[in-house]
């Protein structure tokens, strides 16, 4: 699975302004919201369902990437974005250390295989120093989407 | 205690497959023992300790995993990794809060 399979690229932000947690999710589910992605109606509920999956241990993965993320029933298929965080937030990562690099995840309920194999896109290319440098750097929409379209294209050393 | 090198396959049964979660307690339990663990699924081969490498096993539920362990507790830590793959609440919370 490539990243132009799963990733929003309208919902995508470079200008995270959130500083924890809650704040984070928020920002990141209402860029969804805003692109046209998620129903007005669903976002609260959407919202509500990660931080309770968040409250199960963090997913903040390391290396300064968080991969926060639910099943929903309001999604038909496996929709997600990039947030980049220049001052970083606390999520209670897994190595202390704080999130500029967020991957937001959401499924339909009965879909995991999908779920699965973003997550493994996500690690591959992030082991990846460069192509997690430059994300963690882009600063714009535009450059993130650049850098997620030369990883799919095997442009990274992953 | 003798050094020991013990594999063991078993079937996922979590629904929703080898994810985050799974992943973190797979990595606290291989970091809590004193043996080499490797995560082999069908396109991956993932080191115990390493969570960027336990969650590209992209192993959905129904599909088989291969444990191998070395060292002084080999055996023993195959007995606490093994029940994870049920994702079993319980057994899930046990591995990540245990000290």
């Amino acid at each position: 699975m490539k990243f132009a399979d799963f990733i929003c690229p309208e919902a995508i932000r470079a200008d995270l302004a959130a500083v924890d947690k809650e704040g984070a999710i928020r920002e990141i589910v209402k860029s969804l919201q805003d692109a046209g992605k998620i129903d007005p109606g669903e976002n609260e509920s959407i919202v509500k369902a990660i931080l309770k999956r968040e409250e199960l241990g963090s997913t903040g993965i390391g290396r300064g990437v968080a991969v926060p993320h639910t099943k929903h029933p309001s999604v038909d298929r496996l929709l997600a974005t990039v947030a980049v965080s220049r001052q970083g937030v606390d999520f209670t990562s897994l190595d202390g250390e704080t999130v500029h690099l967020f991957f937001l995840l959401i499924s339909p309920l009965d879909r995991p295989g999908d779920h699965l194999r973003a997550l493994e896109n996500i690690s591959r290319q992030l082991r990846d120093d460069t192509f997690c440098r430059f994300l963690k750097q882009a600063k714009s929409q535009a450059d993130i989407r650049t850098l997620l379209a030369e990883a799919d294209n095997n442009q990274f050393g992953s | 205690m003798s050094e020991q090198k013990v594999s063991r396959s078993l079937v996922v049964t979590d629904p929703s497959g080898v994810h985050v979660r799974t992943a973190t307690a797979i990595q606290a339990v291989a970091r809590r023992s004193r043996s080499e663990i490797q995560v082999i699924s069908a396109c991956h081969k993932a080191k115990g300790t390493d969570i960027w490498d336990l969650l590209a096993l992209a192993a959905p539920c129904g599909s088989t995993i291969t444990l191998e362990a070395a060292g002084p507790d080999a055996g023993e830590v195959l007995d606490a990794l093994a029940p994870i793959f049920t994702g079993d609440e319980t057994v899930l919370l046990a591995a990540l809060r245990k000290k």
